[in-house]
């Protein structure tokens, strides 16, 4: 499988501190991979560095072109798309126009003449990612009348819209209680069987072991770990980074609670 | 009788119409250190917020050593006794760790020396700008700052932040002696778990924006098992999905 | 050479002025984030409280129901006091401004805040011009300055109390960064001013802390307004621009440091009087024999773009407890019938109205131009540009020298005139594309009145004093004039034939407003407005989107300017001044800045407009109470009605059966209940 998406030693400070040093990320095609670290780990920055949106040293890889001297529009275009923690919907326009306004790729004079002209059209898909996202109902709706895990979905669809290779998630599960973590799951699944790959940051371990296929992790802007998810679970440095302590401690107790006796 | 001397009930709150903490109910006690677990984005911060009063309550009661404080301004709570150590930045990057202690309003005055007794190493920095300190002196300065209003409660949100673990496991014993030298309550929400049950008499665990389990600490220690399931996702042979839908509950 | 050096000196008194002023606006930043275009204001209000006092022995008071003109103390107060009362005048002034208005906008955008002390500086012109009228008085003196009261220095005489102005003025800044740096207050306000969610959990009250320090501000603008006065103009404008150098000088200081806000804004007095120096020479550029008037402006208006550049381009932020929140940009439903019975009433309006009501409809069409330019740059975009009266005045210039000078008439000389507004709005986006929010309001404030006073003032290029004539538009020979011919309307001007020209352009300026609202590139300019970064990141090219807006609303305050050209038959260089276009703002932000209903309840509340006449001869509400009230309106709209009248609460139900007669019956929103439905649905 090759890489449609890849990070080479991608490095990010702000002011003096290292928020990322050296990291490698891979996403194959048709994959999911989830990017998991405790807090202020850097996994917002590494996709703000994906994004063009942070300023970074090495590179970054789209389908086998190096992106790393684009601008985010540009890399956007070249079919890299992503989500933002708090959704941040374009709040005046409805959900299908969310959707078209990301989808729609013309140059600029041909939608001064379209608009002149009086002939506008909406980009084709918009509907068939609505659906697929279980949200074909919504298109009419006002993006600022949305319930949080709505809007959750209509940033991801708006994300889809345009056809992307790739699309980075951030938190997409946060806000959103268990039931509606675990339909946001499914769907992000569907998703992927239709040939994106995703990049999905999230605390939810339940989502992100769910549907993962790969698992990387980070710590204090390192790759501590990669792996199939059970894997990556039974970590004991993966344990360590999210709970603490030695790692022979969570040795013991993850075997305790893998036999499923009391200690 | 004493009352806790922080008490929410059926509390609920959020952002912009999005709850993010349900119908929740908590009690510390004076010289109690509570910590409040689970992963991010389980609503422990919006807890801490809504408990300061810098998020108002969409519904429930809050109250402070007894008093129901729905109706009180963020700054008269604190002057009355409550300290929140606020994630990330707790200080001001432009004053110097002198200033800091002389920052008060109206007839308050801070005792920097009853602070210095708990981190002698801050006599060393009085004039070094608060900006200018690592991150670990910064949060000695934020816990400093706190401890030095005397403060009947203390709320600490992940002081752990981006610090190394052997600066945390330099001030987390630090709050324990706080509380029992002083009485003060202390809720705490801190990422490093292990420290936290060390320090701590007793665990809420968060998952979602509700309490999913509530023990004394001892039991938590004992049976970390609890904890890794909370953090790490249950071990299960299919996925937990099978049991999700059809509870449709998508009203955010 | 002392010649250059009794000029730089002459410049400290000045320069003083600009420093109180840029101390006054810093402190204010720092006391509550809002950037304060009244300080200018405030420095002339306490000017004018001292005249009165010394002078007439007055107290004059704002024009309120059942207060009366002015307080009589039976004779003129002494220095001492009459200062006093100035100062706690501009303190109770302060007050008001922050618990009345800012406290109320603290959820608002900081673009509010600075929206609604321009609402503060509006009304208090306009409070005096009500009392003391438009010519301007000669200030009394504070400091000695008897012909025996001079230094001489290295050759030079110079009036001593320049000296004592710029030393006074250090001083206060001496004082300010002590009390910043030592006391608690001071301890308090930084802190506050850097986190104010750790300032609230530490225990300190930020709105307390804000009043204070406006209300410092405004005390120590006023003391410098009464004792700068003297060696300025005193009148309803001079001084309350003077804001534009107190600018450049606190952006210099980042809106930060007290004592660099203080030498930056001595300093531009001294630049402004070596420009005066320059001017005499006989190498310097003139026009007809004239001096270049606007030099220092042009200087200004650099030193604040460099400032901007140099300094890093954003202001330091604030962090705020609250989320910010922009108003709402609605969809219209229909365009058509909507376009067709305002297009049916405006006709039927001209060919009944008499005379001076179809100037009022014609300045009322006109005024909707230049506020659906405001829509598209202010209301979609974001970009809070003060530019669009200026570029209004550009085209109607280039209006004027395309007739008179190269014989290009209508409708070449307009089009033209229109590509020129573009083309110079678009230079304008080139800077707006690293300035944003307030600091594009600053840098277009400065370029407004470096437009005004360098171009439009000059004789060559603009209209000099006597403006600059326009000839009639003709199209195939028939006259479209407000001198044309028309069998109704009485044969008095205007004539009904140029309103029904200024129909047409209104009628096309909203079509296309309204238009690209609902189409993909109003969708693109309403994402840049939303989050820029998520915008760039959903493949939108902000830097096109941001040109593009620039141009289109260019375009539109270009036609606004080409009609404003025509109304006139001349064009002169007061109606595109700051003052015009910050009124214009208001009533744009009044009527409703995100959309054309907006616009179109806001040209008819435009000076000379169609409200205004009405209040004028139905109710004889003279012209110069409506400058008061736009200011106070724009403050209450602004607390009230974020999303202007437009945006407002259901109308009184004649005005909701006139609504409903112009766009067609409501159409049924969405409930809330049947949107959940929907979801439920879609989950399972």
């Amino acid at each position: 499988m090759t890489a449609v998406l890849e990070t080479r030693g991608i490095s990010v400070s702000y002011g003096g501190v290292s928020a990322l040093d050296h990291v490698d990320v891979q996403v194959a095609e048709g994959q999911l991979v989830g990017l998991i670290g405790p807090n202020g780990a850097g996994k917002t920055t590494w996709i703000d560095a994906v994004c063009g949106l942070a300023r970074s040293t090495g590179e970054t890889w789209l389908g086998g072109s190096n992106i790393t001297a684009l601008t985010p529009a540009a890399r956007a275009r070249a079919g890299l798309g992503r989500t933002w923690q708090a959704a941040e919907l374009f709040e005046d326009l409805t959900v299908r126009e969310n959707l078209a306004v990301a989808a729609d790729r013309r140059p600029m004079w041909r939608l001064v003449w379209e608009a002149l002209t009086g002939a506008e059209s909406d980009p084709p898909g918009i509907e068939s990612t609505l659906d697929l996202l279980g949200i074909g109902d919504l298109g009419d709706v006002a993006a600022d009348a949305l319930t949080q895990g709505q809007r959750k979905l209509v940033g991801v669809a708006r994300a889809l819209a345009p056809g992307p290779r790739v699309v980075c998630l951030d938190e997409p599960a946060a806000g959103l209680d268990t039931a509606e973590s675990g339909l946001l799951g499914q769907r992000l699944r569907r998703v992927v069987e239709t040939g994106v790959a995703m990049l999905l940051v999230d605390h939810d371990m339940g989502l992100i072991l769910d549907v993962c296929d790969w698992v990387v992790v980070l710590e204090f802007g390192r790759v501590i770990a990669s792996g199939p998810p059970e894997a990556v679970r039974r970590d004991p440095k993966v344990v360590e980074a999210y709970l603490g302590g030695a790692a022979e401690e969570s040795r013991a107790a993850l075997g305790a609670s893998a036999i499923g006796t009391e200690v | 009788m004493d009352h806790p001397v922080l008490e929410l009930q059926r509390v609920t709150a959020g952002y912009d119409g999005a709850t993010v903490i349900r119908d929740l109910d908590l009690t510390v006690a004076p010289g109690e250190i509570v910590a409040l677990l689970g992963a991010n984005g389980a609503g422990k911060t919006t807890t801490l917020r809504v408990s300061s009063r810098i998020l108002p309550a969409m519904s429930g009661t809050v109250r402070f050593a007894g008093e129901d404080v729905g109706r009180l301004a963020p700054h008269r709570l604190a002057q009355r006794g409550l300290a929140h150590v606020p994630e990330g930045r707790g200080v001001f990057f432009g004053l110097t760790v002198a200033e800091h202690f002389k920052l008060a309003y109206g007839r308050e005055r801070l005792d920097f020396a009853h602070a210095l007794s708990y981190f002698p190493a801050l006599a060393e920095l009085r004039d070094r700008r608060a900006g200018l300190l690592s991150g670990g002196e910064q949060q000695m300065l934020a816990l400093a700052r706190a401890l030095a209003r005397r403060p009947r409660l203390l709320l600490i949100d992940e002081l752990s932040l981006g610090l190394a673990p052997v600066i945390v496991e330099r001030l987390l014993p630090t709050v324990r002696r706080v509380a029992e030298e002083t009485g003060a309550g202390v809720l705490l929400v801190e990422q490093h778990v292990r420290l936290a049950l060390e320090i701590a008499h007793r665990g809420y665990v968060m998952s979602h924006g509700e309490v999913v389990l509530e023990r004394p600490i001892d039991e938590l220690r004992r049976d970390r098992s609890l904890l890794i399931a909370s953090y790490l996702g249950e071990e299960r042979a299919e996925p937990a999905l099978q049991g999700a839908p059809g509870t449709g509950g998508a009203a955010g | 050479m002392e010649q250059v050096l009794a000029f730089a000196l002459l410049g400290l008194g000045p320069g003083a002025l600009y420093a109180g002023i840029s101390l006054g606006v810093v402190l204010n930043y720092r006391g509550c984030g809002v950037i304060n275009v009244a300080m200018g204001a405030i420095a002339v209000l306490g000017a004018y409280v001292f005249y009165g006092l010394r002078t007439g022995g007055y107290l004059f008071l704002p024009p309120l129901p059942f207060v009366p003109a002015r307080i009589d103390l039976g004779g003129p107060v002494g220095v001492v006091p009459a200062l006093v009362v100035a100062i706690l005048v501009c303190a109770l002034t302060g007050w008001l401004l922050d618990v009345v208005v800012l406290r109320a906008l603290r959820n608002a955008s900081p673009l509010a805040m600075l929206m609604a002390t321009l609402g503060l500086m509006l009304s208090i012109q306009a409070v005096i011009l009500l009392r003391f009228g438009a010519s301007g008085q000669s200030a009394p003196s504070v400091l000695a300055n008897g012909p025996g009261d001079v230094v001489h220095i290295l050759g030079v005489t110079v009036p001593s109390d320049e000296f004592e102005l710029a030393g006074i003025v250090i001083v206060a800044a001496l004082a300010l960064a002590a009390l910043y740096r030592w006391t608690r207050f001071g301890l308090a306000t930084r802190a506050a001013s850097e986190n104010e969610t750790t300032a609230v959990l530490a225990g300190l009250p930020p709105a307390r802390l804000s009043a204070i320090n406006t209300v410092l501000a405004a005390s120590l603008a006023a003391a410098l307004g009464v004792l700068v006065a003297p060696l300025t103009q005193l009148d309803s404008s001079t001084i309350p621009l003077a804001v534009v150098p107190a600018f450049g000088a606190a952006l210099l200081a980042r809106f930060t440091s007290f004592s660099i806000a203080a030498v930056a804004g001595v300093g531009m007095g001294v630049i402004e009087s070596l420009v005066t120096y320059l001017q005499s020479r006989p190498w310097f550029p003139t026009t007809h024999g004239a001096q270049l008037p606007g030099v220092s402006d042009v200087i200004f208006f650099a030193i604040i773009v460099a400032a901007m550049y140099w300094r890093g381009g954003a202001l330091p932020q604030r962090g705020s407890l609250v989320e910010r929140r922009l108003p709402k940009v609605p969809r219209p439903n229909r365009l058509e019938r909507p376009a067709i019975v305002c297009a049916v009433l405006c006709v039927a309006a001209f060919l009944l109205f008499t005379y001076d009501f179809r100037q009022a409809a014609i300045n009322s069409l006109i005024g909707m131009v230049v506020c659906l330019s405001l829509v598209v740059i202010i209301g979609f975009v974001g970009q809070v540009s003060l530019l669009q009266v200026g570029l209004a005045g550009v085209a109607a210039f280039a209006v004027s020298k395309l007739s008179a000078n190269a014989g290009i008439g209508f409708p070449l000389g307009p089009l033209l005139a229109i590509v020129i507004a573009v083309f110079v709005g678009v230079a304008a986006a080139a800077s707006a594309l690293r300035v944003r929010g307030v600091n594009l309001a600053v840098v277009t404030l400065a370029a407004a009145v470096a437009l005004e006073n360098f171009v439009f003032e000059n004789p060559t290029w603009g209209g000099g004093f006597t403006g600059s004539p326009v000839g009639p538009p003709h199209l195939f020979s028939v006259d479209l004039s407000t001198q044309a011919s028309f069998p109704a309307g009485g044969g008095q001007l205007p004539s009904p034939v140029f309103g029904l020209v200024c129909t047409v352009g209104v009628i096309a300026a909203g079509l296309l407003v309204a238009s690209m609202r609902r189409g993909r590139l109003g969708q693109q300019m309403l994402a840049v407005r939303s989050n820029e970064s998520a915008a760039a990141t959903a493949g939108i090219s902000v830097r096109n989107v941001k040109f593009l807006a620039f141009g289109v609303a260019a375009a539109i305050a270009g036609l606004a300017g080409v009609l404003y050209a025509y109304n006139f038959g001349s064009v002169s260089a007061d109606r595109f001044d700051v003052i015009n276009a910050l009124v214009f703002v208001s009533f744009a932000y009044v009527g409703g800045i995100t959309s054309v209903t907006g616009a179109v309840i806001a040209g008819l509340g435009v000076t000379e407009g169609v409200i205004g006449h009405i209040l004028e001869k139905w109710l004889g509400v003279p012209a110069s109470y409506q400058l008061y009230v736009a200011g106070l309106l724009l403050m209450a709209t602004l607390i009230m009605l974020p999303e202007g009248i437009a945006g407002g609460p259901a109308p009184p139900p004649p005005v909701r059966v006139i609504s409903r007669l112009i766009v067609g019956p409501a159409r049924a929103r969405r409930s809330r209940a049947a949107i959940d439905g929907t979801l439920q649905r879609a989950d399972s």
